[in-house]
């Protein structure tokens, strides 16, 4: 139809930064316009949402901090995305890895409980980091020696590690004792988290998660692991031709990746429940694609989109109550943000080129 | 305890209830498997389904017409697939990184629409669904009738669904093509045929068939929504559709395989076996996992399956 008015459109070569930044602004905007008619659906007045929404989340120092704190795990995850992503390896598992990382803290940790925070801090750390990494390499292994496609493997482990964690605590050997829930008993006060201000619940997970991001930073772009998880999301193939174990490649990166999502798992039930219930560690994998993705699979950004993301989490509580409107609204507009955002940054791949004066 | 479910009775209503299971999974896979025969992944089948499983049991609630719920289904599946469709085929975004997005807006969109549908209500009310219709003569067959042919009318749909696929992609001119813009899109496109316009059919086709599956899960066979109810079960039908090397008829089979362990796992709870509900639920991902990992062949996927296609 565009060819009949003389133009054609075309892949642009490589993609700037400028359009990059400008598709998130397109982004952004188009999403703000569509939630205040979402909020118009409702009957309430988008202005009195918005308000409440950014007054829920950084409207005094402890809304601020609780902002934080909801970031802590989405910094996790968007990390663990972004690594994978950018090798081109589609790992949509942060969601079961978070599980397998908290488990296995807990498993550890429950043996040491009583010790010194100086013993079991460093075990709930390397325990989750183990535990994430070991269930994200069981979907590398299948990949390289089953030629199991990772998006299937991954999204099934998801499925089936809710249903390990259920079992482990409903009358399991897990299960609180007396306790009705489904769900462990508080963990050893050794084991948790330190706070990092009074009268707040920011936890010393939020720095892991802030170190985390300056680890992958650098790995990304001073080490030669970065330079092949890099290779390898441009062309494995290129990578092999070289004399790079391609497998090698896949299944450290499914390794580093799954270790920072089991941070989050161990974070969450370390830092913020206590206690280790499937509810306490949902859906921080699946938030965490989005978060990666808009934060341009770049380590800070995925930072700054944690942030927002806590931010809109954390302000859609106090909007329920000041407004009414269902919080849960805040996981429509994430969804539609990433779309808006792909859309955007494809459109900003193209150009319109003339073919016919 | 093994000896009750040898009993004849019992088989019949296990192998019943995988039919009736079957049904949703099925309409997706075939529709998924359309799709991919044209060359497009449609990874967004769960977000899909869940908004026409959400729309089916919210459409019959206003409407008082289940079938009004299940055409705003198909057209909401519709809808899904067209954004996907757009996404995919005209800006070539990745396939797997949009599916996701659908996915995702499907759960909450859902939530979001059913929360704020229901803010008052204690409880979110029921909507009625449908009854089976045994099919006359057919259903007093011993065995076969109860099994197959007494069921609803959404899965005689399916189970027909399953020549009538396999006659278009493989008997028509319109199958050849749509077969042809995933194997060799150039050669489409040199005849002078239009590829994009084929998969943007064959991928709404997916969608309307996952709203409908979607569908059945609401006003097909229970009286409310349950958020994030589909559980797995677009992903299934994607599993579904390797396994069953993109060909109708294996994935029926495949599809059965899948359901029978469901519909297992629902007679075992029921006698009270005392094996922890949570490992039978888990089979059918542990299956899907093995099913893909012991497969001998891999071939049979179109060759340009999740890549776009550019005119050069």
């Amino acid at each position: 139809m565009i060819e009949r008015l003389g133009f054609r459109i075309e892949p642009r070569s490589e993609t700037t930064a400028k359009g990059r930044a400008l598709a998130v602004g397109v982004a952004l905007a188009a999403s703000l316009v569509l939630c205040a008619l979402l909020f118009l659906a409702v009957g309430v007045s988008p202005f009195a949402a918005f308000q409440s929404l950014a007054q829920g989340a950084f409207g005094t120092w402890r809304a601020a901090t609780e902002t934080l704190v909801k970031a802590t795990p989405l910094i996790f995850t968007g990390l663990a995305t972004a690594i994978a992503f950018r090798a081109r390896l589609w790992n949509i598992g942060a969601e079961g890895q978070v599980f397998a990382g908290a488990m296995f803290a807990y498993w550890c940790q429950s043996a040491l409980a009583g010790n010194s925070a100086w013993i079991q801090l460093p075990v709930i750390v390397l325990g989750a980091m183990v535990g994430g990494g070991l269930y994200a390499g069981l979907a590398a292994i299948l990949k390289t020696r089953f030629r199991v496609d990772e998006v299937i493997s991954t999204v099934m482990l998801n499925y089936i590690i809710v249903f390990a964690l259920s079992l482990l605590l409903l009358k399991g050997p897990w299960s609180e004792a007396g306790g009705f829930f489904e769900q462990t008993a508080k963990v050893d006060p050794g084991s948790i988290l330190p706070i990092l201000f009074d009268k707040t619940r920011l936890h010393l997970g939020f720095l892991l998660a802030l170190v985390a991001a300056a680890f992958v930073y650098l790995m990304m772009k001073k080490s030669p692991v970065g330079f092949e998880i890099r290779a390898a999301g441009s062309n494995l193939r290129a990578l092999e031709v070289q004399g790079t174990n391609s497998r090698r490649v896949i299944l450290m990166v499914m390794l580093i990746s799954g270790a920072l999502a089991g941070l989050a798992g161990m974070s969450e039930v370390y830092g913020v429940h206590y206690r280790l219930k499937a509810g306490a560690i949902t859906s921080y994998g699946y938030t965490g694609i989005i978060v990666a993705i808009l934060g341009l699979l770049n380590p800070w950004g995925v930072v700054i989109a944690a942030i927002l993301f806590g931010a809109l989490v954390n302000g859609a509580t106090f909007m329920q109550i000041k407004t009414g409107v269902p919080s849960a609204l805040i996981y429509a507009i994430e969804a539609i943000l990433l779309l808006f955002y792909l859309a955007g940054w494809a459109a900003s791949s193209f150009k319109l080129k003339r073919i016919k004066p | 305890m093994i000896a009750d479910l040898l009993e004849t009775s019992i088989i019949i209503s296990v192998l019943a209830a995988t039919v009736r299971i079957a049904t949703p999974i099925l309409l997706a896979a075939l529709g998924e498997m359309i799709a991919e025969r044209s060359g497009v992944y449609n990874m967004g089948l769960e977000g899909t389904m869940l908004m026409g499983a959400f729309t089916a049991y919210i459409g019959a609630y206003y409407t008082g017409s289940l079938w009004l719920g299940v055409v705003i289904a198909m057209i909401t599946g519709g809808l899904m697939s067209l954004i996907f469709a757009f996404m995919v085929i005209t800006l070539k975004v990745e396939q797997i990184v949009t599916g996701l997005a659908l996915n995702l807006l499907g759960s909450g969109l859902s939530i979001f629409w059913l929360r704020a549908a229901f803010a008052n209500a204690g409880q979110t009310p029921t909507t009625p669904f449908f009854d089976t219709v045994p099919l006359p003569l057919l259903s007093d067959i011993p065995f076969l009738g109860p099994i197959l042919f007494d069921q609803k009318i959404l899965t005689y749909v399916a189970i027909l669904l399953v020549p009538a696929t396999w006659y278009f992609l493989f008997r028509t001119r319109y199958g050849l093509e749509l077969r042809c813009a995933g194997e060799n899109p150039k050669a489409l496109d040199i005849k002078g045929l239009n590829v994009a316009a084929r998969q943007y059919a064959a991928v709404i086709f997916g969608g309307l068939m996952a709203g409908l599956g979607g569908a059945f899960l609401t006003v097909g066979s229970a009286a409310r929504f349950v958020p994030e109810m589909t559980n797995g079960r677009g992903w299934l039908a994607i599993v579904i559709v390797i396994a069953g090397l993109w060909r109708p008829v294996p994935v029926l089979l495949a599809t059965l395989v899948f359901s029978f362990l469901d519909a297992l796992q629902l007679q075992i709870q029921g006698i009270g076996v005392a094996i922890p509900y949570q490992l039978l639920l888990a089979m059918p991902y542990v299956c899907a996992i093995l099913a893909l990992a012991i497969r001998r062949s891999h071939s049979g996927a179109p060759a340009m399956l999740g890549i776009p296609y550019w005119r050069r």
